[in-house]
């Protein structure tokens, strides 16, 4: 491949190429039919909706439920889709959704406001018989009132602005009535998810294969969408293929179509091919490490700080990623709503950084380990698989503190450890995390206490937490969850970024992207806000 | 010969029913269990009390004692329970995983016999010296070969550079060919090399000398006298090895992305899904204890000298 060819490639995607094929260069005809063939690298689990964050699951979750609402993914805003339109009232605790008439289930079941108020009762409150634990996106949630056929309304206890955007997600696809009444260990079968989505679940190899086929009655795709009507694929093919080389030499031998899960080492070997790279942003929480300051080790805001400006998170994305990892400015990703550019506090200073842990009074013992009143300064974090090269991410950070005299050990161990030790502040004072929501209820989804609580502050699930808690912080995150007004919302976002900078709570990494790899053959591939692949509008150009 | 099966098959329940109480136990050391590390995880974002509604809803906070003898009555019933993972009937799982691990360890078995009785003779059959080394030489090199890249080799090359054989979408043969192959050759090694050291020793044997000095052909010698004196301690490691196959061959099945029992084991572990977990060492341990009978059955047959210790203690 030439080098002007490889710099114009990496120039397309650089503009954003995902978001545009569709307009850029719908210059040829669209084809329409074939069975496109797309290779995941883990199986999906459970497949209750508000399970569909984990990306295997949303993969397959996207393609199959419509939601109340869609959010655009280039401007971020909520339009049509089931909803025709909604109310809110001035404190945003009562929801009315209009329902566009005519949608049906794929078991012929009607979409209607009956059907909506009881998705969202069990994801709102759970359900215990069924074991249906609440959705994350949905707080405060009281319960619903059907109107009429056509009109739902919503309660909420509490004011609960995230909860419009929270009926855009994945996680609040809607499904039949039939698939709600199952229990939720019966909902990893991927036939019984029965939703109003453009394809449908025809049949599954657990683990290994599942196909879907298009509707070809649908025909209440998002209003605002170029594509209307039925999907231009007859079908999509799922193939569970682990090993990355078997995956990307599949998609270049043009045994499959796209894959999912391409490193940031392969990105180069598919591109040299003219294969493309897609890597939507997940617009959430950026790729971080965060701190549980109840453990005395990192209780101490000077150590923090001095992490944090010990941490060369330039250093981190030029040895382990690509251009398609941008290195984060900000706890939330620069394409979140209510970003703010906070890079000059996050700047790399190992100077500073020692000076802050002489100050904090610890000082390098014969060993090269820091040391204070005996204890020396050894931390623990444990990976976390699903996030690109955390093990690698975490280990150079190692190295990085290394050079301050401050240990980090990076622990693999099995889930039970990982999920029993991260609960506990004295096991894990350093922990990875991330995650992917296009709104700024994110970030108390990924503080608050009762939720995430990546902090482990005192309050939530973790019994082993003592004393630790920011109300000054849980201030903020209720302010952002209550705050109606959208200026005076998006202030608080700024404001909530800063204090957990400045706090140094967290260090902040990457922006984290879902990697893609395509055939040039499939077009219009798009993906919804945070990063989550569908191809409703997608097609195959002939070979 | 009635009462030696009878015996055997009491001593195949208690190991069985000893293999599922240790099971049980053990998993019950781990740290944490599967309601945990779906529900606790911070990805689901639950509150303590919401967790706790679940866990009692699964009757994990029962007394150990008494999940256990839920567990059994379960079993007993022929209910293995849900994954709670991968939220699906354990028994539907099983349905999946076990018919093709069972077809792809069968046939990965057969071949490798081909394989090591093909080798054997070959290297005892032919005159010439060159060849009969090279020929004895190959186990050592089959057995260190990493089977996960003799997988991504064979894939390399006959799927995505000759074009041969597909991957991604093959018919059920096709889908066959290249995980056989991966698994055959490393399992054909060690049987290969007791079963070559075995001709070897037997040939030594004073009736080899009586044989062939009544003037039998050296195939002849091969096949009548050594291969039955040679076979039995082949057939018992056979034995072990095709359990190991059954157990799982994870790397074959995660490289050519094949549903079995293998992966299946590997996700169950990692997410400490008790139920599966327990299904699946009641199912191995069953496979291990049936092998073992039968290997124990064919040894009379091969040997009459076997036979009568077999009356004696029996």
């Amino acid at each position: 491949m030439s080098l002007s060819r490889f710099v114009k490639l990496g120039a397309v995607l650089a503009l954003g190429m995902p978001f545009s094929v569709g307009v850029a260069l719908a210059q040829d005809p669209v084809t329409k039919g074939g069975i496109l063939i797309y290779l995941e690298q883990q199986s999906h689990t459970n497949l209750y909706p508000p399970a569909g964050g984990f990306y295997p699951n949303s993969g397959v979750l996207n393609q199959i439920t419509d939601k109340l609402t869609y959010q655009n993914p280039k401007t971020l805003e909520i339009e049509p889709w089931i909803a025709e339109s909604w109310t809110v009232n001035a404190k945003a605790t009562e929801y009315v959704f209009k329902i566009r008439p005519g949608v049906t289930f794929s078991d012929g079941a009607p979409l209607d406001a009956a059907a909506v108020a009881k998705n969202f009762d069990t994801y709102g409150l759970g359900n215990k018989e069924l074991k249906h634990p609440v959705s994350e996106v949905i707080t405060n949630y009281k319960g619903s009132e059907v109107i009429d056929p056509l009109t739902v309304k919503f309660f909420f206890t509490k004011p609960s602005v995230g909860f419009l955007q929270g009926t855009s997600v994945i996680g609040s696809g809607l499904v039949s009535l039939k698939t709600l009444a199952m229990p939720d260990e019966a909902l990893g079968d991927a036939t019984k998810i029965i939703g109003s989505g453009p394809f449908v679940v025809t049949s599954e190899v657990l683990g290994r294969e599942l196909t879907m086929t298009a509707r070809k009655d649908y025909k209440w795709g998002p209003a605002k969408l170029a594509h209307q009507g039925p999907p231009n694929l007859d079908g999509i093919k799922y193939v569970i293929t682990p090993e990355d080389s078997v995956r990307i030499g599949a998609l270049l031998a043009g045994q499959a179509q796209v894959i999912r899960q391409v490193q940031a080492y392969d990105e180069k070997q598919v591109q040299a091919k003219n294969f493309l790279i897609y890597a939507p942003p997940t617009r959430g929480v950026n790729n971080s490490v965060v701190f549980r300051p109840d453990n005395a080790l990192v209780a101490d805001l000077k150590v923090r700080q001095a992490l944090l400006h010990a941490t060369n998170a330039k250093e981190i994305v030029a040895t382990l990623f690509s251009a398609n990892y941008p290195q984060a400015k900000s706890i939330i990703a620069s394409t979140a709503q209510g970003y703010v550019d906070l890079s000059a506090k996050l700047t790399f200073d190992p100077v500073l950084a020692a000076k802050l842990l002489d100050e904090a009074g610890w000082t390098v013992g014969p060993k090269g380990v820091r040391q204070k009143d005996g204890k020396e300064l050894v931390l623990t974090a444990y990976e976390s698989p699903p996030q690109p090269q955390n093990k690698e991410t975490l280990q150079l950070v190692a190295q990085q503190w290394a050079k301050l005299g401050v240990k980090l050990s990076v622990l693999a161990g099995d889930a039970g450890s990982r999920v029993a030790d991260s609960l506990d502040p004295l096991k894990t004072p350093v922990a990875p995390a991330m995650v992917g929501r296009a709104d700024p209820d994110v970030i108390r989804s990924q503080y608050y206490p009762t939720t995430r609580n990546v902090l482990l502050q005192k309050g939530g699930v973790s019994t082993r937490v003592q004393t630790f808690s920011d109300d000054k912080l849980n201030g903020l995150l209720e302010a952002i969850a209550a705050e109606t007004d959208p200026a005076k919302r998006m202030a608080l976002v700024g404001d909530v970024q800063a204090y957990v900078i400045d706090q140094a709570y967290a260090i902040p990494i990457f922006e984290e992207p879902q990697a893609f790899a395509a055939s040039p053959r499939l077009k219009d591939f798009t993906f919804e806000a945070v990063g989550r692949p569908s191809f409703y509008a997608a097609w195959l150009a002939p070979k | 010969m009635a009462r030696y099966l009878l015996g055997r098959i009491g001593q195949a329940m208690a190991v069985l029913a000893v293999t599922f109480t240790a099971a049980f136990l053990l998993l019950q050391v781990l740290p944490g269990d599967a309601i945990m590390i779906k529900f606790m995880s911070p990805e689901m974002g639950l509150s303590a009390d919401q967790i706790a509604e679940i866990r009692a809803a699964y009757g994990a906070d029962l007394p150990i004692w008494e999940q256990y003898l839920r567990t059994v009555a379960n079993f007993l019933t022929g209910n293995f329970g849900y994954s709670i993972q991968a939220g699906v009937p354990v028994s539907q799982q099983l349905a999946t995983n076990l018919p093709p691990t069972l077809l792809l360890a069968s046939l990965g078995f057969i071949v490798a016999v081909i394989l090591t009785v093909a080798l054997a003779s070959l290297s005892n059959m032919t005159g010439m010296g060159w060849l009969r080394s090279a020929l004895q030489s190959l186990p050592s090199l089959f057995i260190s070969v990493p089977v996960f890249w003799l997988g991504i080799m064979l894939i390399q090359i006959f799927s995505f550079q000759l074009g041969l054989v597909s991957v991604i979408s093959p018919g059920p043969v096709e889908r066959l060919i290249l995980p056989v192959a991966t698994l055959a050759i490393p399992i054909s090694a060690p049987l290969a090399q007791i079963l070559m050291r075995n001709i070897d020793e037997v040939l030594t044997q004073p009736f080899v000398a009586v044989a062939c000095a009544k003037g039998a052909s050296r195939g002849w010698v091969l096949w009548r006298h050594v291969a039955r004196n040679a076979v039995l301690p082949t057939l018992t490691i056979a034995g072990v090895l095709f359990g190991e196959l059954l157990a799982g061959a994870v790397v074959t099945e995660a490289v050519y992305g094949l549903n079995g029992l293998g992966g299946l084991t590997y996700q169950a572990v990692g997410n400490h899904d008790t139920a599966v977990l327990q299904a699946i060492v009641v199912v191995s341990a069953l496979a291990f204890v049936t092998i073992n009978l039968i290997v124990d059955l064919l040894y009379p047959v091969l040997d009459p000298r076997l036979s009568r210790k077999i009356g004696a203690t029996a």
